[in-house]
């Protein structure tokens, strides 16, 4: 469609607007990962959107190096944090992908488990907070609290809406004639599932796991509630990342912000044609 | 689709099909598919009852008693703190409660429609093709995949009273600007907002996007050799193409939003004062700081029974989410 050259303008200006609205946050957080102590808190004319002095020390500090006399070392460093949000991330995704696979394929080929749709879609609909209580009991009497795998169970289950929903629509889609043919040739129905039909879903199987895993790692509040020291994960050991004897940690806590930010985003991106069916419950199609 | 697994599989010819047509319709009556199906919705099915729905008996039990993790007991013996009916009346007499709720409805009333219209705006400018396009759309993208907490911390950072945004104000107004972004209570809810915005605008372009390149073009070209001006075009040819997909990106972002915790509570938790204290900061704080987890329960079942209402009569007056578009 031809256009005319005030729309151009008017058109660059407001994509520009919306890139340097997009930016800024991030730009900021970055720069400041890479701030010296000295330039974390600076004001007026000091204030810079770049480093003066760019330096690794708020990476280095954060995995426990003593790198400023400023700063006391940290009591407890990064590492810990990052492997229980990798455990917990990736077992809390294994867990929503292999039941809700499971249960897509029973709704799509054999109309089992009709309650199940309606069922996920409520347990979206609620706030975390309203229904933690007794899963804290519970987890309480389960010895679960503050370790990975318990944190990974809930995980599992917050996100099982959207690998069940995900799987669902692309189990529906795909055409019944090849797993028929394999009915056909004596195939018993489960080796038609995991000899045909998953090794022809590896590409939605891979993108919804992505997606259910940025989900789980992007998680702060159910962490917060059910780990406590040995198993906190990284964005509530970011948040407790200061204290009366350190000061506010700017820097650090920039560091460790990038460092949980970076995979989210690299994987999003990755997987971008199938965000819009996975976020919407597999109702819209891109 | 084509076989990934690199296996020739033979053509289903006609009589196969029917074949299969009769097993299918065997299976239907009970055969071993249908306890196959049984067995694979069975881990789902476990983990709901497992984790929502034994969990909610159980939050209504200790919603009638005074139950806390500090009374000794164990909640099995949660009877012998009986209290009927009082934590509900609680709730409703509780401004605090009221207020929290007030203020996550606020939030959602401002920041959906501004998500919504700057994400159709954008979408709109992406319908045209332009240099960098596909670049500019992945960098558009990029708030929603930060980890919230990390967005709250980015916000937290910016809103510094010394910090960049008013460093930026000072420069282009040429005077000193120290607005307290978070600690003023009338801005710092502004604060929140803009924060749930940037993050969550470029859902609502990618979803909208997808909705308006579904318009046929056909359509709209010969809309305007009739000539019909832009809005006309808008209202009588994309509009009713893109109601599902407008219906369902607010009934996503109301949710969402709704239950707004972790930017938010990086940035302020729920501060100054009770200014951002929305219905998640409410239950957080009343359960870790005063331990009175048994009104909690109460009151998180007020919400969910008032959710569930809400809900129930929006799927009566809309049209359904679950329908194809």
């Amino acid at each position: 469609m031809t256009r005319s050259p005030a729309f151009h303008v008017f058109r660059t200006a407001a994509l520009l607007l919306a890139l340097i609205f997009v930016l800024i946050p991030v730009l900021w957080m970055v720069s400041m990962a890479f701030k010296p102590i000295q330039e974390w808190s600076a004001t007026g004319d000091l204030l810079t959107w770049w480093p003066r002095d760019p330096t690794l020390d708020n990476f280095r500090y954060i995995f426990g190096e003593r790198t400023s006399e400023l700063i006391v070392a940290l009591e407890r460093t990064a590492g810990r944090p990052i492997l229980a949000s990798l455990l917990s991330s990736v077992v809390g995704t294994a867990i929503a992908m292999l039941a809700g696979t499971a249960a897509a394929y029973g709704l799509s080929r054999f109309g089992s488990g009709r309650n199940l749709p309606l069922a996920l879609i409520q347990l979206r609909l609620f706030p975390p907070l309203a229904v933690m209580i007794p899963v804290m009991v519970m987890w309480a009497y389960l010895d679960l609290i503050d370790t990975w795998w318990g944190l990974s169970l809930v995980y599992g289950i917050v996100t099982l809406p959207f690998a069940f929903w995900l799987m669902k629509t692309y189990f529906d889609d795909m055409p019944r004639e090849i797993e028929e043919a394999a009915l056909v040739e004596g195939c018993s129905r489960f080796r038609v599932l995991t000899r045909v039909t998953l090794p022809m879903m590896r590409g939605p199987l891979a993108s919804s796991a992505l997606l259910v895993f940025i989900l789980n790692w992007s998680d702060y509040l159910i962490a917060l509630m059910l780990t406590t020291r040995e198993w906190v994960t990284i964005p509530v050991y970011m948040a407790s990342l200061s204290s009366s004897m350190t000061g506010q940690l700017y820097g650090a806590k920039a560091a460790l912000g990038l460092i949980a930010a970076v995979p989210p985003v690299i994987l999003g991106i990755a997987i971008q044609k199938h965000l819009v069916r996975g976020l919407t419950f597999g109702a819209l199609k891109q | 689709m084509t076989d990934t697994t690199g296996r020739t599989l033979p053509a289903a010819d006609p009589a196969a099909v029917a074949r299969t047509a009769v097993r299918d319709a065997k299976d239907a009556g009970g055969g071993t598919s249908t306890r196959l199906g049984t067995w694979l919705t069975l881990p789902a099915q476990l983990l709901i009852l497992f984790v929502a729905v034994f969990p909610l008996l159980m939050q209504l039990y200790l919603s009638f008693t005074d139950w806390t993790p500090l009374s000794g007991r164990n909640w099995t013996e949660a009877y012998t703190l009986w209290a009927g009916t009082w934590n509900y009346e609680d709730v409703f007499a509780d401004d605090r409660f009221w207020g929290a709720l007030g203020r996550t409805l606020l939030i959602v009333v401002v920041a959906v429609p501004v998500e919504f219209l700057l994400g159709l705006g954008l979408a709109t400018l992406f319908m045209d093709e332009f240099p960098g396009k596909r670049v500019l759309y992945s960098i558009m993208l990029v708030p929603m995949m930060i980890v919230p907490a990390v967005a709250g911390y980015m916000f937290y950072l910016l809103f510094q009273s010394d910090g960049p945004i008013n460093g930026l104000l000072s420069a282009i107004s040429g005077q000193d600007v120290a607005i307290r972004w978070l600690t003023d209570p009338d801005l710092a809810i502004v604060a929140v907002m803009i924060a749930d915005i940037w993050q969550w605008t470029p859902l609502m372009f990618l979803i909208l996007l997808a909705g308006l390149l579904g318009v046929p073009q056909d359509q709209l070209k010969a809309a305007t050799l009739l000539g019909a001006g832009p809005w006309q075009r808008f209202r009588t040819i994309v509009l009713p193409k893109i109601k599902t997909i407008i219906v369902i990106a607010l009934a996503i972002r109301v949710i969402e939003i709704f239950k707004i915790f972790d930017t938010l509570f990086i940035m302020t938790a729920g501060g100054p004062g009770v200014a951002t204290e929305t219905i998640s900061v409410f239950f957080y704080k009343i359960m870790t700081l005063e331990l009175a987890w048994s009104y909690v329960a109460a009151a998180g079942l007020v919400v969910l029974v008032g959710l569930s209402v809400v809900a129930g009569v929006a799927m009566a007056f809309l049209p359904k989410p679950g329908k194809r578009a």
